[in-house]
């Protein structure tokens, strides 16, 4: 079953988990697991115990103070931090028994590097894993039942294949701890005794690369085997509808997977320091086998800027490339739209009428009209209705310098329907 | 003659010539780690130096790992390294020998150059030497920030010349065309006296140069 990390992480932030172990606890914790590992024992009595720390003691810090009193605190401290757990039921009684959990269990292996991956354990691992599988796969064949899928190739699945794969990844991470150890060494190596360590550099290059290799042909024929089955017991699976089986076998395929590309990723990081540092034995410490290049290099520094000097490269500009032909869209320019401003002139007909008004007026008057109503009743007589209301405005205007006004003025009708207030008109 | 290459036309019909031809151009050394132009130049050899002959230029192939083309007339513009990519190459180089940045895959920080630098040349010499139109009383915070900018500044031109390469995270990658810094004090003899060869070959400026050229 897939843990839900951010349960296991909200559950540490509650509880508050920690880990604080000084030199002395570690050391006390390894010689924990060496007594037991040489005296078969399943626990640890508290004198035992007590007589482990003093040891420990004596040599991480000699002529410490009373031992006894901080063995104490030490195991009390272990078994807060769940290192040590106290294995009988004798509380208050006799003097308790304890043992390591798995945590401490861990942390000592990593020291011990125990489980660092060698083609020996890697093989025999991925043989019982085939064998596993290949029974799982044999059982899945021939369940029928629920209970037969899940006794058989689930719990399988999940428990002793799953175990063994988490094994090899573990050895995994030994190894990874492994390689970069010869890297520091290395370092160190040539760093104390330079050209002298040539030969014991070259063996650990070599001896590394050689473990990679083998190992990384074993994961290479070993896990395109094993997905092969896994793959057949996942069609099982989802041939008989078990969801459950087919969920675990994905997940041993992933596993799987993570393995051989760990094998793939290791090689190629390793393949690319084996470059640098074959490059750096050769080019550096085997021309240089007295270290006198770095000294004289340093003093060229140091004296550089008595002495400048400056070295010559080449400094052509990048060639000129000229950009491919494209068409440009035209783009009009911002302009008001072109207009005449000299204005053509219209040819109009010409209206001849307000003279023949004026004319007809001039007549009537002559002809002994003396008001405004008379004047109009002879000029509008021929005229169309429309025409005589306008015409009454221009008549009116041109005898207004002649109309006498006198206090009442009658009104009288004209023709067109229209009445006017009469004027008066004076002899031209 | 090559093996893959026959003739001139061969060479400048190959996908990688002129990738290389203009990397080289602009002073850039092409080594090992770029493995396509690396073998390209390689196979290539004996009809480029030719070829680059008639531009007046020089191919050279180190021993170390590189090539590079070094102008020796005026057909080709040349250039000189700054007093920054000199003094910061020369440390690049030093740190190359070091067994330690073995450990690191030859990857150092910028934090452990600028240790080393001040370390190597002093704080005051470098300061003088990175900003040569300090006034006495300019801002300290100012003159040594300028500093740090011209250590920058001259880890880009280095890195755009194949000496070193910038990698994220204040990384830099070394590079073997670093080992061009260390060639006055390669060999056992007086390092002014190969100095004095190598300005003879036109692969090296020196002081008296660097005043003549300024006068022009």
């Amino acid at each position: 079953m897939a843990t839900d990390p951010h349960r296991v992480i909200a559950g540490l932030l509650n509880e508050g988990a920690s880990l604080q172990l000084g030199t002395v606890d570690l050391c006390f914790l390894i010689a924990l697991h060496t007594r037991a590992d040489e005296g078969s024992l399943t626990g640890y009595e508290e004198e035992d115990m007590l007589d482990v720390f003093e040891q420990v003691c004596e040599v991480v810090e000699p002529g410490v103070e009373n031992p006894r009193k901080r063995a104490t605190h030490a195991i009390h401290r272990l078994r807060v931090q769940r290192l040590l757990t106290r294995v009988d039921a004798g509380g208050v009684l006799h003097e308790g028994e304890y043992a390591m959990t798995g945590l401490a269990s861990a942390i000592v292996q990593f020291y011990l590097h125990e489980e660092a991956l060698t083609r020996e354990s890697l093989t025999l691992l991925t043989k019982t894993l085939l064998a596993n599988i290949a029974d799982v796969k044999a059982s899945a064949r021939g369940a029928s039942s629920d209970e037969d899928w899940r006794a058989n190739v689930v719990a399988p699945l999940r428990i002793t294949v799953g175990d063994l794969v988490g094994g090899i990844e573990r050895r995994q991470r030994g190894l990874d701890t492994q390689q970069m150890e010869v890297q520091r060494k290395i370092s160190e190596l040539l760093q104390a005794d330079w050209f002298e360590s040539l030969q014991r550099c070259q063996t650990l290059l070599d001896d590394t690369t050689a473990t990679l290799s083998e190992l990384n042909e074993v994961l290479l024929h070993d896990t395109t085997q094993m997905i092969d089955l896994l793959q057949d017991v996942e069609q099982l699976a989802i041939a008989a509808g078990r969801a459950e089986a087919e969920e675990a076998t994905h997940r041993v395929i992933e596993h799987v997977d993570r393995v051989a590309a760990w094998g793939r990723s290791r090689q190629v990081a390793w393949s690319e320091y084996y470059q640098q540092a074959h490059r750096f034995l050769r080019d550096v410490v085997r021309l240089d086998p007295t270290r006198a290049l770095s000294e004289r290099l340093r003093n060229q520094i140091a004296q550089w800027s008595r002495r400048r000097f400056a070295l010559v490269v080449s400094a052509a500009g990048p060639l000129r490339i000229m950009r491919s032909l494209e068409a440009r869209p035209e783009r009009p320019a911002v302009v008001q739209p072109a207009r005449d401003r000299e204005l053509a002139l219209e040819e109009i007909d010409f209206d001849v009428e307000p003279a023949e008004i004026e004319e007809r007026v001039r007549a009537a008057r002559a002809a002994g009209a003396t008001t405004l109503a008379e004047v109009l009743r002879s000029v509008l007589s021929d005229m169309s209705p429309a025409r005589q209301f306008v015409m009454v405005g221009r008549v009116a205007q041109q005898v207004a310098p002649d109309a006498t006004s006198e206090r009442e003025r009658a009104w009288r009708e004209v023709p067109g329907g229209i009445e006017v207030e009469d004027w008066g008109l004076k002899h031209e | 003659m090559s093996d893959n290459f026959e003739t001139l036309q061969q060479v400048i019909e190959s996908d990688t010539f002129a990738r290389v031809d203009i990397a080289l151009r602009a002073g850039r050394h092409v080594h090992r780690e770029d493995v396509e132009q690396y073998g390209f130049l390689q196979e290539a050899l004996p009809l480029l130096e030719a070829f680059y002959a008639r531009f007046g230029c020089q191919l050279i192939r180190a021993e170390d790992g590189y090539f590079f083309l070094l102008p020796t007339s005026d057909l080709l513009p040349r250039r000189q390294l700054t007093a920054g990519e000199m003094l910061v190459g020369q440390t690049l180089a030093l740190l190359y020998l070091d067994p330690a940045a073995l450990a690191s895959n030859g990857v150092i920080t910028r934090k452990h150059l600028m240790e080393r630098l001040v370390s190597l040349v002093g704080e005051r010499e470098l300061v003088t030497a990175l900003n040569p139109r300090r006034r006495a009383n300019d801002n300290e915070r100012v003159v040594q920030e300028n500093t740090r900018k011209e250590v920058s500044k001259a880890l880009r031109g280095l890195a755009a010349l194949g000496f070193a390469e910038l990698m994220p995270e204040e990384q830099i990658r070394l590079r073997p065309p670093l080992t061009r810094f260390m060639e006055p004090v390669r060999g056992v003899e007086d390092p002014a006296g190969v100095l004095a060869r190598l300005i003879a070959a036109g692969r090296v400026v020196g002081e008296a140069d660097e005043e003549s050229e300024d006068d022009e």
